[in-house]
């Protein structure tokens, strides 16, 4: 390659330019702070993507990338419990978007708090408690206690099998659980929501116009509690001796538990309803009602 | 007083004379009672043109707020958050919620009325949706209960309709507060 005469110029331009990119916003972050091996994680981003990884370091690393209209990201610690911050310049109207990777102990309690920006957890064993306003969640989870929240984005939560409590809560986005055990609470409004669970105690769910529908294995005296107003309800409980209490105003009951033992509410008025008293005083136990969404109910 | 012990219903006596006579009060009573509804027709004749002219007033000064209310309101707009569109007689009044409840609703959507205004169309439209779907559950609830007001389970589902939407309500608005 033949020696420019203009490289030396064109280095000092570019040199130059560097703080002007700097100025105008975005870059990079890449901060390291000491923590607990049970710290709490707070984490706040409004747009753009948070990963959480569970690593076996007693730090917390936060890296990512910053669009041009973020001012900086805070990373405070104060002993065991750990901020990180997207900072918007006041009254912002751009983007403000952040895609940031934070490395958390594993034994964490991780908080995260999002507008629209997508999160994403993975080798978290502590506590975890996200919300999302439009952002997609999508998270491995293993503490006890977690709590999954979204306004209109999607929920995606893979349990490990082992029993926790759960809560997984949507207006309008819909909710996938898998590989979920123990206890779990889920609410939506008008997205669908899904549950595949093991070893369950305790189900609670509502929803109105979204389908709901729950795969379980019920312990001895495992509980099931559902509601729907419009949206349909579907429940494959494997359970030996389930007794059942299901009641809809104007939908349709069905499944392999209804057979010829659905019968009306009233000789005059709308409503059917199916009541099976269990084996075992105390057994498990499915209770599940609707105002027009139909319900299926098998215990295998 | 003697008793004596009877083993058959007709060794009882036939008939018992009351202790004093009291057809005397009740004639009485009967005659004041006509006298008093005569009283009352006499009355409606004369001032028979009043509940007509009372009746006729009230029909009058209706439609003239009506009138006056459609004349100085604003135009209505299409929002995201419509207002129930039932007709009020349709709920049973035991299931009307208080007042404290209907404050703290209105409150709460004024809030979220705000917050979807800053939220981006696609979004906006997906949450006034799902916000609309609990408002037309419950009211479908309500239609229902106003034909079966006793039905247990419409009662509970209402309860718990009303509940979450004062739960899908604060989510959103709470929504608002996570921009920093």
């Amino acid at each position: 390659m033949r020696p420019s005469k203009y490289k030396l110029p064109m280095s000092l331009l570019l040199a130059g330019a560097l703080p002007l990119a700097a100025f105008a916003g975005g870059g990079t972050v890449n901060r390291t702070v000491q923590a607990d091996a049970s710290s709490t994680v707070e984490i706040s981003n409004v747009s753009g993507r948070v990963d959480v990884r569970g690593w076996d370091r007693s730090e917390v690393q936060v890296s990512g990338q910053l669009g041009d209209d973020v001012e900086r990201v805070d990373v405070e610690s104060n002993g065991s419990h750990i901020v990180v911050k997207v900072v918007l310049p006041h009254g912002h109207n751009g983007d403000g978007e952040a895609d940031i990777e934070v490395k958390v102990p594993k034994g964490s309690t991780v908080e995260v708090g999002a507008v629209s920006a997508d999160v994403t957890s993975k080798g978290v064993l502590g506590t975890q408690r996200l919300k999302s306003v439009s952002g997609e969640i999508n998270a491995d989870v293993s503490g006890d206690d977690s709590e999954f929240r979204s306004v209109s984005g999607d929920v995606t939560v893979r349990g490990d099998g082992k029993p926790i409590s759960l809560r997984v809560s949507s207006v309008s986005g819909s909710l996938d659980l898998t590989n979920g055990a123990g206890k779990l609470d889920v609410v939506t409004v008008s997205g669908d929501a899904r549950a595949t669970l093991g070893e369950t105690t305790e189900v609670r769910g509502r929803t109105t116009s979204g389908n709901l529908t729950i795969t379980a294995k019920l312990t001895r005296d495992g509980r099931v509690d559902v509601e729907g107003v419009s949206g349909d309800i579907t429940l494959h409980l494997a359970a030996p001796g389930l007794s059942t209490e299901i009641e809809s105003f104007s939908g349709d009951i069905s499944g392999c538990l209804a057979g010829d033992k659905v019968e009306r509410v009233s000789k005059y008025g709308p409503g059917t309803r199916l009541n099976i008293r269990g084996v075992e005083a105390g057994g498990p136990r499915v209770r599940a009602k609707t105002l027009s969404g139909d319900i299926e109910i098998c215990d295998r | 007083m003697t008793t004596r012990s009877v083993k058959r219903l007709d060794e009882l006596t036939q008939s018992v004379p009351p202790a004093r006579d009291l057809w005397p009060a009740i004639s009485a009573a009967i005659e004041a009672d006509k006298a008093a509804n005569a009283a009352l027709a006499s009355g409606a004749r004369r001032f028979g043109w009043r509940p007509a002219a009372a009746l006729a007033a009230a029909v009058a000064l209706v439609t003239v707020g009506v009138y006056i209310g459609k004349a100085i309101s604003p135009p209505v707009t299409t929002t995201a958050m419509q207002p129930s569109t039932h007709a009020p007689e349709q709920v049973p009044t035991a299931f009307e919620r208080d007042a404290n409840y209907r404050k703290q609703r209105d409150a709460l959507i004024a809030d979220v009325q705000k917050r979807l205004q800053a939220m981006p169309a696609a979004e906006r439209e997906k949450v006034s949706h799902s916000l609309q779907t609990l408002r037309d559950s419950i009211t479908d609830i309500e239609k229902a209960l106003g034909r079966d007001p006793a039905n247990a389970l419409l009662q509970e589902l209402l309860v718990s309709s009303c509940q979450e939407e004062m739960r899908a309500l604060t989510a959103v608005r709470e929504a608002g507060n996570q921009e920093t």
